[in-house]
């Protein structure tokens, strides 16, 4: 590897890492925004114009607040756990291809910074840590609260996590590959999964919301009856990381690959120039997260057993028959 | 609603020669020897009489002389029965087997009272903290409160007080619980069995105020709880005794705060019956236009939260919404948006303000379609119904052990409401439906509450019609009895109103000697008013029949074997509000 490719390298790092610190941010100030017209209300309005500096504001409250550690908690695992669930949120991205490889100056850039042929293993090997973090935030905060709320997020990544493996299974025979710019590609010549893989890509939706812990399956962080939960007792930025990883990272990362692996990725009528695979990819992006905070502040929440009773009889029996369906006609047709 | 008098009780003579019956002014009751108490009962609930309303105490000021009264009621002949009987050496027997409700009744009981129930399970004191030294509601409690101790802040508790305290900050205070008082209240209710003993309370958003839950848990499942009240009590009941009649009316506000106008309604209709006032035309109109506005308002609370409490955080607001222009149209009329003490012992205390009319017509007009909005936010909604239905079942014989009333009891089936079986300020010239559950479910209690609202506003635009037949200048309080005071406007002009209402003020209205108990059928179940008159301006003993108390009564039973989450939704359901818990 040469110098320029680390320089590079680099440079995708950091610019992934300031774009989706910033979105996260900005999702925030999106989903006040948002909740306030559904609910008719306005949102913030008063930072800025349009409360547009909202979360920079938010941002300077909770960096400058006091944090107050629990006694009882285990120092070590309450602030290892913060990192739990902000690093695998944000490795999330760096598998996830934002467009096709373009070329600058004579040199060909992927806009991803690991191109791997295990990209989808990965990221729901990310996925799967993440879990960890609240589930360790919960039992070194020292607080009933913010255990049970870690233990439900446990039964819930018990019943989708199956779930989510096998719904894209199906997308994987079809592309012939677990690499996102490969499934993307076919894509192309096929026309989008959607078409063929309905029923997965609704079990993924669901998966989608779980993991990202939003509502319907927000039970980790029931407010009314766990005062939300895992993270009661975090304070300052310490609490505003969660929220951030879980609720913002991740469900754009979750539906960037939903886009990726459902809607064609990048893919659309070239008729915004050049730039145009990069628009189609935000757009699509963005219709799928509107969708998801759309369902957040409409939806009530479900509960931790009729979580497990719809992954285990109603999706995974889903999720394994359209597997087999799949299987067998692939194997008919290209064969 | 008549009470069991003589002419009824002649079988009940022959199994029980003991007793005797008194037919009062207002309302009949019987006496039976402490001895033949439990039997008496236990033969009233096989004859019919089994739905619980009320148990309370009188304190007699002779020496140690407690009065037990029990309120009973039978569905089938629609007829209440007030047995009464004198304690012996401060002791009653318990009727908790009968009546599982009576346990809350009787610890609340022996919590103001002191007096001991023979064969309670528990018998522990109700608001008041372990270690309380007094029992509030005896005649011999001192009126000028316990005296001030030094109570040291939580800094200096640890680190000692090294400097003079600042010159606004006063060393005395009343007496409150300590945490030590709070956590031995705590560990006297429940034994821990189980993995968990998780706390809900005092402060916690799910509890709609300041309950105290406790959790036994295992896993996520509740093995038992228990519900520690009082976090709110004001000693309400000891607050009317001191009181003349009018000046009692605003503290019922602040019971249920969530329902002012109809607790208001409830408690002078009791008042006027004891001073038997009659009441113009257009106060009763009013008064329902009102109370059902009031009650509208109250289930959009309950819409609101208890759809918080499973998450759907859209709906709170848009039930806040239309909760907004009821306050307006209360704000425009009482001057007050929650606690209003809008109306009066014989009438309102304003006339209906310029156009109240028009307004609440509109909003009638305009409500069906917001109901249809919050219909199809939840009532068809998988989630919803999967949260909701089938948990908390009540049954029918759990409605009348437990003294159930309002919703909850109609959710179950039991068509138990007030404003038709004992219709009170003109309820019987409305025509409105009674819905009625079937399972009893949280689902239902739902169902029953949204139909409420709809037959609400039916009885809301029968009450405007009404009134607008009326000239504008009919009057609104009934000024020539004795013991109601004068609009406010006339006092200024007249020398007489302005006597008379300087007389009330100071002396008080002088009631005749008797006992009521008068109900209204309020958005949280029936909310009682017994009031024992020995004369005077002050009630001797008012007890005040909460509703919501009885209705919460039920839950640690309900939530056995449930989970926290079926807690939550369970309690959405049975809507309590701490104020009138607690008193």
């Amino acid at each position: 590897m040469s110098t320029l490719d680390l320089i590079i390298g680099l440079l995708k790092i950091l610019i992934i890492l300031a774009i989706f610190m910033g979105l996260g941010a900005y999702l925030t100030w999106l989903e006040r925004k948002l909740a306030g017209h559904i609910q008719g209300r306005i949102g913030p309005k008063l930072v800025g114009p349009f409360g547009i500096l909202q979360p920079l504001a938010d941002g300077i409250k909770l960096l400058t607040k006091e944090s107050i550690i629990p006694s009882g908690a285990d120092r070590v695992l309450y602030y290892i756990s913060i990192a739990m669930a902000l690093a695998p949120a944000l490795m999330l991205f760096s598998v996830i291809p934002l467009g096709p490889e373009f070329t600058i100056f004579g040199k060909t850039v992927k806009p991803v910074i690991a191109d791997v042929n295990i990209a989808l293993l990965l990221i729901f090997a990310f996925g799967s840590l993440a879990v960890y973090g609240t589930i360790f935030s919960g039992w070194a905060s020292n607080s009933k609260y913010a255990f049970l709320g870690s233990l439900r997020k446990a039964s819930v990544i018990v019943s989708y996590e199956v779930v989510l493996g096998l719904s894209v299974l199906g997308i994987v025979l079809l592309a012939g590959s677990m690499n996102a710019s490969k499934i993307v590609k076919a894509q192309e010549e096929l026309g989008w999964f959607i078409l063929y893989q309905p029923v997965a890509f609704i079990l993924y939706l669901f998966c989608m919301l779980a993991e990202s812990g939003r509502v319907p399956f927000d039970i980790q962080e029931a407010e009314a009856e766990l005062v939300t939960g895992y993270n009661v007792e975090y304070g300052g930025i310490r609490f505003g990381i969660f929220p951030l990883a879980e609720w913002y990272l991740n469900v754009v990362a979750l539906s960037s690959l939903a886009v990726l692996l459902f809607f064609g990725g990048w893919l659309g009528p070239s008729i915004f120039g050049p730039i145009s695979p990069a628009v189609w990819f935000v757009l699509k992006v963005s219709v799928l997260v509107f969708f998801v905070l759309w369902l957040h502040w409409t939806l009530p929440r479900l509960q931790a057993r009729d979580i497990t009773h719809l992954g285990w009889k109603l999706m995974l029996p889903l999720a394994l028959l359209n597997f087999v369906i799949t299987a067998v006609i692939s194997f008919v047709i290209f064969s | 609603m008549q009470w069991l008098d003589s002419s009824l009780s002649e079988q009940l003579k022959k199994v029980f020669p003991n007793i005797s019956i008194e037919d009062g002014p207002y309302l009949s009751s019987i006496s039976i020897p402490t001895d033949e108490l439990l039997r008496f009962l236990s033969h009233l609930k096989s004859e019919g009489f089994k739905h619980f309303i009320d148990h309370t105490i009188v304190h007699h000021q002779a020496p140690e002389r407690f009065e037990g009264i029990y309120i009973l009621y039978n569905p089938e002949l629609n007829k209440r029965a007030l047995v009464r009987a004198f304690s012996k050496d401060s002791k009653l027997p318990s009727i908790e087997k009968l009546w599982p409700c009576a346990k809350w009744a009787e610890r609340e009981a022996y919590d103001m009272f002191g007096v001991i129930y023979e064969g309670h399970e528990n018998l522990r004191r109700m608001f008041m903290w372990e270690g309380y030294p007094y029992h509030p509601l005896r005649k011999d409690f001192p009126l000028s409160g316990p005296q001030d101790v030094e109570l040291p802040s939580l800094t200096e508790l640890y680190a000692g007080r090294d400097q003079e305290p600042s010159h606004d900050f006063e060393l005395y205070h009343t007496k409150v619980a300590t945490l030590q008082d709070l956590e031995k209240t705590q560990y006297s209710r429940l034994n821990k069995k189980a993995q968990l003993m998780l706390n809900w309370g005092p402060l916690h958003p799910g509890t709609h105020g300041t309950i105290w839950f406790l959790f036994d848990l295992d896993g996520e499942r509740v093995v038992q709880s228990d519900v520690i009240l009082g976090q709110l009590h004001r000693g309400m009941e000891k607050l009317a005794e001191n009181l003349y009649y009018f000046q009692f009316l605003p503290y019922t506000d602040r019971m249920d705060y969530i329902s002012a106008i109809c607790n208001e309604l409830a408690y002078v209709c009791a008042v006027e019956k004891l001073l038997k006032v009659e009441v113009p035309e257009k106060a009763l109109y009013a008064r329902v236009m009102f109370a059902e506005l009031q009650r509208i308002n109250s289930h959009l609370l309950w819409l609101g939260t208890g759809a918080l409490d499973l998450g759907a955080l859209t709906v709170f607001l848009y039930a806040f919404r239309e909760r907004e222009k009821i306050m307006d149209i209360i704000e425009g009329n009482a001057g007050f948006r929650l606690t209003s003490a809008f109306l009066r012992i014989g009438g309102l205390h304003y006339d209906l303000a310029e156009g109240t009319l028009d307004v609440v017509e509109a909003f009638v007009k305009d409500f069906p379609q917001r109901l249809s909005e919050y219909h199809s936010l939840l009532t068809r909604n998988r989630i919803w119904l999967r949260r909701t239905r089938d948990i908390g079942v009540i049954t029918r014989q759990d409605v009348f052990d437990y003294g159930l009333s309002g919703p909850v009891a109609r959710a179950s089936g039991i068509a138990y409401d007030l404003r038709k079986l004992q219709p009170y300020s003109g309820y019987e010239e409305f025509e409105f439906d009674i819905p009625v559950g079937e399972v009893g479910d949280v689902y239902d209690r739902y169902l029953v509450r949204m139909e409420e609202i709809k037959q609400s506003i039916r009885i809301i635009s029968q009450a405007i019609s009404k009134l607008k037949k009326l000239p504008k200048s009919a009057p609104y309080v009934n000024k020539q009895h004795p013991s109601v005071m004068a609009p406010k406007e006339e006092v200024f002009k007249d020398l007489q109103d302005m006597v008379k209402n300087f007389r009330i003020v100071v002396h008080g209205e002088s009631a005749p000697i008797g006992e009521v108990y008068s109900a209204g059928e309020n958005p949280r179940g029936e909310l009682g008013f017994y009031i024992l008159s020995k004369g005077g301006s002050k009630p001797y003993r008012l007890r005040i029949r909460s509703g919501a108390l009885y209705n919460l009564s039920i839950f640690p039973k309900l939530i056995k074997d449930g989970t926290i989450a079926d807690a939550i939704a369970l309690l959405g359901s049975l809507d309590p509000v701490v104020g009138e818990t607690d008193r």
